[in-house]
């Protein structure tokens, strides 16, 4: 078994909408998979899919070599989820929600339980109708990760967790994934499934729009390039007539420039002979690479591409 | 309620007045308050509107001449009668309105009285609790506006609800100044019960808390009047005087009215709903003044399991549900003995409690439906309790575990089932321990256990629609209370509607234990029914998406 998670041509219409429109996704064993759309693209519809909650219309899907529809109670056994969004017993206190999920499952190891409520820093005497939104993830991240599942399926699980928290969320997911659990990380937080993710699905209206690693992905697309030279108009023409040049500006001494990966060479070339005093050359973040793929949307909302970095 | 003085630079409106205005956006919030409760208003007034003009209805077919309203007189004099039903004002000359005020006047305060508490609950402190009335507080909305806009939505209904009511009473022949004054009652009890609930929603952090705190209110308020007018009839007890709804009775409504008692209740609601404003201005958005209680850090090692979660989740309401349910069957076997005497004198009477046989069976007959009626009730709450669970992703949650949707939904259908089964069980034993007592037949006993026990396949066939309806169509859920409703109506009423209206009701079918002879070919055929209804529900259940 190479794949925990092999999707293709996925369907799930809600009436007339259609939440997924022959999406693909393969997720290998060990890797954190990072998975990444705006609201309403279909990511939260795949991760239902993926637990049996929602029956696909048509389209394969295979979790841990099961199907997630038939086989739902013994795969549930092998995977644990956090959703975005968590609602607790009102009257049940954190710590026994905790416990109970756990013991749905067959219990918890008491040791691992304490010390995910000791990392998160997590009151487990509070009832679950007084946590905040923070402290109820919290809740779901230990009930999840004191299990001993091999697939972690996450839905937004750090939404409304601070800074600090996240730093520990980041190292418990790496010590996972050093386990060699599989996780499928869904975000919104581009900084967090760039430090954690091995590969990356964008999603896109209901389809994958890129997938791959995060070399893979930046290997398609430009490198930012920052120069700072002693002639700015020289320059803007000479790298202006260069094929694989975008986005060339001018800012006083500095010429700034996205560039193709094949024409680097080029730009490296032209370079020397225009008096280089700096030079900053960065691959694109995986901001820029989930800005390109929405680029048009982002027309639409009046954001100018240069401008949402 | 600050009073500092404006900065010198502040917006025109916000100087001219001099300081904040507590009340801005009233106006506003007031329509949004009764744009999402203008259905809900209308079927409490439709529901209350109706129930008192069928009841009234009744009451003048079945005690036409002056005879049997005399009869009827002493019956409800009698101490356990008159703990549900009123102060007995115009006993000596029992007119249909005498009757409508003492006996139905009760039951439609009631009511209206949950109606406001909720209503107020859901205004005041469920916005808070939830989020939705810090986003409204954050708009240039006044600290109280809120509050006003709640109470406004609260006091609309029960207006709403009392003329109605007294619309109804107008196309009666019963005194329109009678229908004026127990209407009047009916909204002041109303306005009692919004103004407690307003100081609950201040109290307690939590909707539920506080409108379990205006539900013990409530319960108080009952027993007080209860307990009141046993000790001192027409409304001489001290404790009666401490209850809304004795002050409310008090006006003597179609005997002899009058109408100071009810300035009481508006006083009292008046200095409620001050108090809840002086108790807002003194606290955080968010907060209560009593504060939430810490639970155990980790789960004792009995809560396990999809049994344990649930009964920890429902005992609250499987107990108060029992509580109330072998309460009644407690009262119907100690009222036995007066309702044998009663309705053997009658003939009328005679006929609509049984075909011929012996009274008192036909009577418990009738009770026992009743029971089973309210057991049913309890079953759909439970069924309303597993789609709550959906609703809130708990359900969710769980599903996302290694439990299997039969037996998620299984469980939890279990426990409503058996808890409801149980619940009518012991209030056949203790109707029949009662009895038994009151009529000097220990036969009772196992006649009315056994009388329990057959209407078992009707409450399990409530069940089974329940589930069905929440396995197909889990937004129709509502539509299983009327179908409860109409359960009751023609179990209770069947003898003065049409011919075949039952037909759709289990309990039709089942012999009417003791008045029927048993026969056990319908009870094999209902208890068929309801299996398959729970079969298609749970198959159902395992097609269709959960919300997640």
């Amino acid at each position: 078994m190479s794949d925990a998670i092999v999707i293709r041509d996925l369907v799930k219409t809600f009436g007339a909408k259609r939440a997924l429109d022959g999406f693909d996704l393969t997720v290998r064993t060990g890797e954190v998979h990072g998975f990444l759309g705006p609201n309403g693209a279909g990511k939260s519809t795949t991760i239902r899919v993926l637990l049996g909650l929602l029956r696909a219309d048509s389209g394969e899907v295979r979790l841990l070599d099961g199907d997630p529809w038939q086989d739902a109670v013994a795969l549930h056994r092998r995977l644990a989820y956090i959703p975005g969004d968590v609602s607790l017993w009102p009257n049940l206190s954190g710590g026994e929600a905790i416990d109970v999920l756990g013991r749905l499952r067959g219990g918890l190891d008491p040791r691992r339980r304490a010390e995910l409520v000791e990392r998160f820093e997590l009151d487990p005497r509070i009832k679950g109708r007084a946590y905040s939104k923070g402290n109820r993830q919290k809740v779901a991240l230990v009930a999840a990760l004191a299990t001993d599942a091999e697939l972690l399926l996450m839905d937004e699980p750090t939404s409304g967790l601070d800074p600090l928290m996240e730093a520990v969320f980041q190292d418990v997911v790496r010590e996972a994934a050093a386990e060699g659990r599989t996780v499928l990380l869904s975000s919104h937080i581009l900084a967090e499934v760039e430090a954690l993710a091995d590969r990356v699905t964008i999603i896109r209206q209901g389809k994958a729009v890129q997938s791959g690693s995060l070399d893979e992905l930046r290997g398609l697309t430009r490198t930012t390039v920052v120069a700072g030279v002693r002639d700015g108009a020289t320059a803007e023409t000479a790298l202006g007539a260069l094929p694989g040049v975008h986005h060339l500006r001018r800012d006083d001494g500095h010429v700034t420039a996205d560039v193709d990966t094949a024409a680097l060479d080029e730009v490296l070339a032209v370079l020397p002979r225009l008096g280089v005093t700096s030079l900053v050359a960065h691959p694109p973040t995986l901001e820029d690479l989930f800005l390109r793929e929405y680029s048009d949307e982002l027309a639409t909302l009046g954001v100018r591409e240069g401008d949402a970095r | 309620m600050t009073t500092t003085t404006a900065p010198a630079r502040v917006p025109a409106a916000a100087e001219r007045s001099g300081r904040d205005d507590p009340l801005v956006g009233t106006g506003a919030l007031v329509r949004v308050a009764l744009r999402f409760d203008r259905w809900r208003i209308l079927v409490w007034a439709v529901a209350v509107a109706g129930m008192v003009q069928v009841s009234v209805d009744a009451l003048a077919n079945v005690y036409a001449d002056p005879a049997t309203r005399a009869a009827r007189a002493t019956l409800i004099s009698s101490p356990a009668a008159t703990a549900l039903a009123g102060p007995g004002y115009g006993l000596g000359d029992y007119t249909l309105g005498a009757m409508t005020a003492n006996e139905i006047a009760l039951w439609v305060m009631l009511p209206v009285a949950i109606m406001a508490i909720l209503a107020v609950t859901r205004h005041l402190r469920a916005a808070e609790e939830d989020g939705r009335l810090e986003l409204v507080r954050s708009a240039p909305v006044g600290r109280d506006a809120p509050v006003v806009a709640g109470l406004v939505a609260a006091v609309v209904a029960t207006l709403a609800v009392g003329g109605l009511t007294f619309l109804a009473l107008l196309s009666t022949d019963l005194d329109p100044v009678g229908s004026a004054a127990m209407c009047a009652g009916v909204v002041m009890v109303g306005l009692v019960f919004a103004g407690v609930s307003a100081v609950a929603s201040q109290l307690s952090s939590h909707g539920r808390t506080a409108s379990s705190l205006g539900m013990a209110a409530l319960g108080v308020a009952f027993l007080l009047r209860a307990v009141g007018d046993v000790r001192g009839p027409e409304s001489t007890s001290v404790l009666t005087w401490l209850s809304p709804f004795g002050w409310a009775q008090a006006t003597r409504a179609y005997v002899d009215e009058r109408w100071w008692p009810l300035l009481i209740g508006v006083a009292f609601a008046a200095l409620c709903v001050a108090v809840a404003f002086r108790l807002v201005g003194r606290r955080d958005l968010g907060t209560g003044l009593v504060p939430e209680r810490l639970g155990r850090p980790a789960a004792r090692p009995a809560l396990a399991g999809m049994a344990a979660l649930t009964l920890r989740r429902q005992t609250g309401a499987i107990v108060s549900w029992g509580i109330a349910i072998v309460l009644c069957g407690a009262l119907i076997g100690v009222l036995a003995g007066a309702i044998v005497d009663f309705i053997e004198d009658d003939a009328t009477l005679g006929e609509m409690f049984g075909s011929g046989t012996d009274a008192t069976a036909g009577a418990f007959a009738l009770y026992t439906m009743f029971l089973a009626v309210m057991a049913a009730s309890y079953v759909v709450t439970g069924v309303a309790a597993v789609r709550h669970e959906e609703v809130a992703t708990r359900g969710a949650r769980v599903l996302a575990g290694p439990v299997s949707r039969w037996r998620w939904l299984g469980t939890q259908v279990g426990v409503a089932g058996v808890a409801g089964l149980v619940i009518m069980l012991v209030s056949g034993l203790v109707m029949g321990v009662t009895a038994a007592a009151s009529l000097d037949d220990p036969a009772q006993v196992g006649v009315l256990v056994g009388a329990a026990a057959v209407t078992l396949p009707g409450i399990a066939c409530v069940l089974g629609l329940a589930v069905l309806v929440y396995a197909v169509a889990p937004r129709l859920l509502g539509v299983v209370w009327a179908y409860v409703a109409y359960v009751g109506v023609v179990g209770m009423f069947g003898e003065l509607l049409p011919d075949g209206s039952d037909a759709l009701s289990p309990f039709t079918y089942l012999p009417g234990l003791p008045a029927d002879e048993m026969a056990w070919s319908p009870v094999v055929a209902v208890t068929a029914v309801a299996a398959v209804l729970l079969a298609a529900g749970f198959a159902a259940f395992r097609r269709r998406d959960v919300v997640g």
